[in-house]
């Protein structure tokens, strides 16, 4: 068998890789075409001609007021929410690896919000806002106390709280895969060099792990950016609209408004923010990697 | 040779995935087309009244029974526009979708079969019709008002509570005093739902005159000024009553529309704004049946103060593509003649469902008391129509802005400034009246 033909390579191409092309084709690249070219039309999402209407749609787009707020809005969210779901689950992977007892049953305890989905923690966390936090409240103030969902800081606050309890345990589960791909010789080799556990973490541990860093953050913002159910579930954009995040705006643009055009323009728009950040992230974190 | 079975088992399950691969996209487009053709297919329907789910359920199978035409019957949660959107995306839509008001208007001239020869045409004033041709059929009369628990009232009161007695503003604050002398300590409640405040409540400052497309235009080119307008004023005052004296006052944006159905259906509020449509909340808690709708008080003496607010309230069209055979079109002209004509239909619209029938041949009396009071209204010609053309985000963008005066960071003066504002942003489309 020849094995660096053309058509041997081909053939080895279409088995292993044909399926998934085509699935991804179908799913992905086909509808995404066609995405791009709804943009230049005026379609209302029903009817069956779609009027060609050229870049009238990013006009608009770029004119929506209410879009750009909830694309203000997404970044101040995503930035809190990045931060504090790498935070919290570094923190949680340090504490899991670190030896204490019944370390598994944490690692499980906190991966779990993960599994639940979107929308049944969003209604969850609702009851607990409107509900319970308030009757904890009244019990100690003993007045009436508004629930944090009925302020516009408040419901942004929740809706962080929210994403950084439910990613944080998966982010976690990458932290704990870095901390593991650490050989304890290293470590070993810098306290004898004279460093505190401080300086061993800062200097040896974090630069090895940087791997993990780059995922983690790459994933925490290409999903902070599209958050949809949570902000559904648990605020509908309420207050007075003010917890309206990107993809909510575009989604409502697209099908409750009935703006096809202007909506998937504008899905566009945040696709693109999404992944130049993203990009960037990657490209720049992975310049600064280093191997032991 | 062992290298080159392998390799043929290899080649045997790609060509396998492969085919599963082609069956599973072909079938699709498979399963669509039998909708085409299939004659003995019987017809498909699109419910988006979820409280009806199973009620419809059980319709069909027994209307299947009885014809011999097979029924199916869905439902979905999404916004109705969106889900036929995608029904009509992939060549598979609904013989018969039940939409609401709106989607007729934006859908029918392109997808709904005109039904202008149909018998109960003459039967209802409440069909849709388009450039004289008839494409939505009504399926329910729904309207919209104060809901009062009479029971709680008179409890207090101690005297029988005849809501006509209390159709004006004064009249209305008086009683809301006397029940707060009398131990009640917040008579009312407020939805804070944007479709609540913005579609409903707000649209009663249009729909409350005599010619709602006039004042609509008159915003949209700047030349009325809400704050002056009579209509607006006498609304707000009663909404403030409304907002003050709500059992959420402390937290009216963070109420849910549970825990207010609640404390009206057991009497702990009196009153509420609301719809018939809200029955089916109220009668999940410890309801009183002494419960009605009436008119929002006011002091102008236009006369809106007898009326409810409604109509015509989710409306049946039918598929007109090629996806559809024409027999079953007739199937499902046949299916809406039996709900207006047959003793069974009626029984299920009526009966089963509770809904106040659109038909003025069906004198059956509605069951619930909310359906009860429209039902009385409506057959007194006693029903301001609804203003059917808001625009889509309508709801969504004044719904907020009513949801900052209800959480009182807005006043009034703001509250019509934001309502202008938004208007004048709006290029209006022509339509039939």
């Amino acid at each position: 068998m020849e094995r660096n033909t053309m058509s041997y390579k081909t053939k080895q191409f279409l088995m292993f890789a044909g399926p998934a092309v085509v699935l991804f084709c179908m799913v992905i690249v086909i509808p995404f075409i066609y995405g791009l070219y709804l943009t230049f039309t005026s379609w209302d999402g029903v009817s069956v001609d779609k009027p060609f209407v050229g870049i009238a749609n990013y006009v608009s787009a770029f004119k929506d007021a209410y879009f750009w707020g909830s694309m203000g809005r997404t970044i101040i969210y995503s930035a809190f929410a990045v931060i504090f779901v790498n935070a919290v689950a570094f923190a949680l992977a340090y504490l899991v690896t670190s030896g204490i007892k019944g370390q598994n049953f944490f690692r499980a305890g906190f991966f779990i919000p993960n599994l639940i989905g979107g929308i049944v923690l969003g209604y969850v966390w609702k009851f607990v806002f409107n509900r319970a936090f308030v009757a904890i409240g009244e019990a100690i103030v003993g007045g009436t106390v508004p629930s944090l969902l009925s302020s516009t800081g408040g419901a942004m606050f929740c809706l962080i709280l929210v994403s950084v309890w439910q990613y944080a345990g998966y982010m976690m589960l990458i932290y704990v895969a870095g901390f593991m791909g650490v050989s304890d010789s290293l470590k070993e080799a810098a306290m004898i060099d004279g460093c505190t556990s401080a300086q061993a973490m800062k200097n040896v541990t974090i630069p090895l792990m940087r791997t993990s860093f780059v995922t983690c953050i790459f994933l925490s913002i290409t999903r902070c950016f599209v958050v949809y159910d949570v902000n559904l579930s648990l605020t509908n954009g309420e207050p007075f609209n003010s917890s309206v995040l990107a993809a909510m705006h575009v989604y409502n643009k697209a099908f409750i408004y009935k703006d096809y055009g202007t909506g998937q323009a504008e899905a566009l728009i945040l696709f693109l923010v999404c992944a130049i950040i993203g990009i960037a992230q990657v490209y720049i974190g992975k310049k600064g990697e280093v191997e032991a | 040779m062992k290298g080159s079975i392998k390799h043929v088992f290899a080649l045997i399950a790609v060509l396998v995935m492969a085919a599963g691969m082609m069956f599973v996209v072909t079938g699709c487009g498979n399963s669509s087309d039998e909708g085409n053709t299939g004659s003995s297919d019987g017809i498909t329907i699109f419910n988006s009244k979820m409280e009806i789910q199973d009620q419809m359920l059980q319709m069909a199978e027994r209307y299947t029974e009885q014809t011999g035409v097979p029924v199916e019957v869905y439902y979905s949660s999404d916004t109705v526009s969106a889900h036929l959107a995608t029904k009509y995306a992939s060549g598979n839509p609904y013989t018969l979708s039940m939409v609401d008001a709106k989607d007729v208007y934006s859908l029918a001239e392109e997808h709904a079969v005109d039904l202008s020869d149909q018998d109960w045409v003459k039967d209802t004033q409440y069909a849709i019709s388009i450039d004289d041709k008839v494409y939505g059929f009504p399926v329910c009369i729904e309207a919209r008002g104060i809901i009062y628990n009479k029971d709680a009232i008179e409890k207090i009161t101690g005297k029988t509570f005849k809501p006509k007695d209390y159709s004006t503003y004064t009249a209305f604050c008086g009683l809301i005093e006397e029940l707060k002398k009398g131990g009640m300590e917040s008579p009312t409640g407020v939805l804070k739902e944007n479709w609540s405040l913005g579609a409903h409540y707000l649209a009663q400052v249009y729909e409350e005159r005599e010619d709602p497309d006039a004042f609509v235009r008159g915003l949209s080119d700047g030349s009325v000024k809400l704050i002056e307008d009579q209509k607006y004023n006498a609304l707000m005052d009663t909404f403030d009553v409304l907002k003050d004296n709500s059992y959420s006052k402390a937290s009216a944006i963070s109420a849910e529309r549970e825990v207010t159905e609640q404390k009206l259906a057991e009497g702990e509020i009196a009153f509420l704004f609301g719809g018939n449509w809200d029955w089916s909340v109220i009668s999940a808690y410890d309801y009183t049946e002494n419960m009605g709708l009436m008119p929002i008080p006011q002091d102008l003496d236009d006369g809106m103060n007898q009326k409810l607010v409604g109509g015509g309230s989710k409306y049946f069209f039918i598929d007109s593509s090629s996806s559809t055979s024409d027999e079953q079109r007739q199937q499902a002209k046949d299916f809406l003649n039996w709900l207006v004509y047959e003793e069974d239909g009626q029984s299920f619209l009526v009966d089963e469902c509770a809904l106040v029938p659109a038909f003025s041949n069906i004198d059956k009396k509605v069951g619930d008391p909310l359906g009860k009071s429209v039902q009385k209204y409506a057959v007194k010609g006693a029903l301001v129509p609804n203003y059917n053309y808001l625009p889509d985000d309508h709801y969504a963008i004044l719904g907020a802005m009513f949801q900052k005066y209800l959480a009182d960071k807005s006043d009034r003066e703001g509250f019509a400034k934001d309502v202008e504002t938004y208007w004048k942003t709006k290029t209006l489309t022509p339509h039939e009246n």
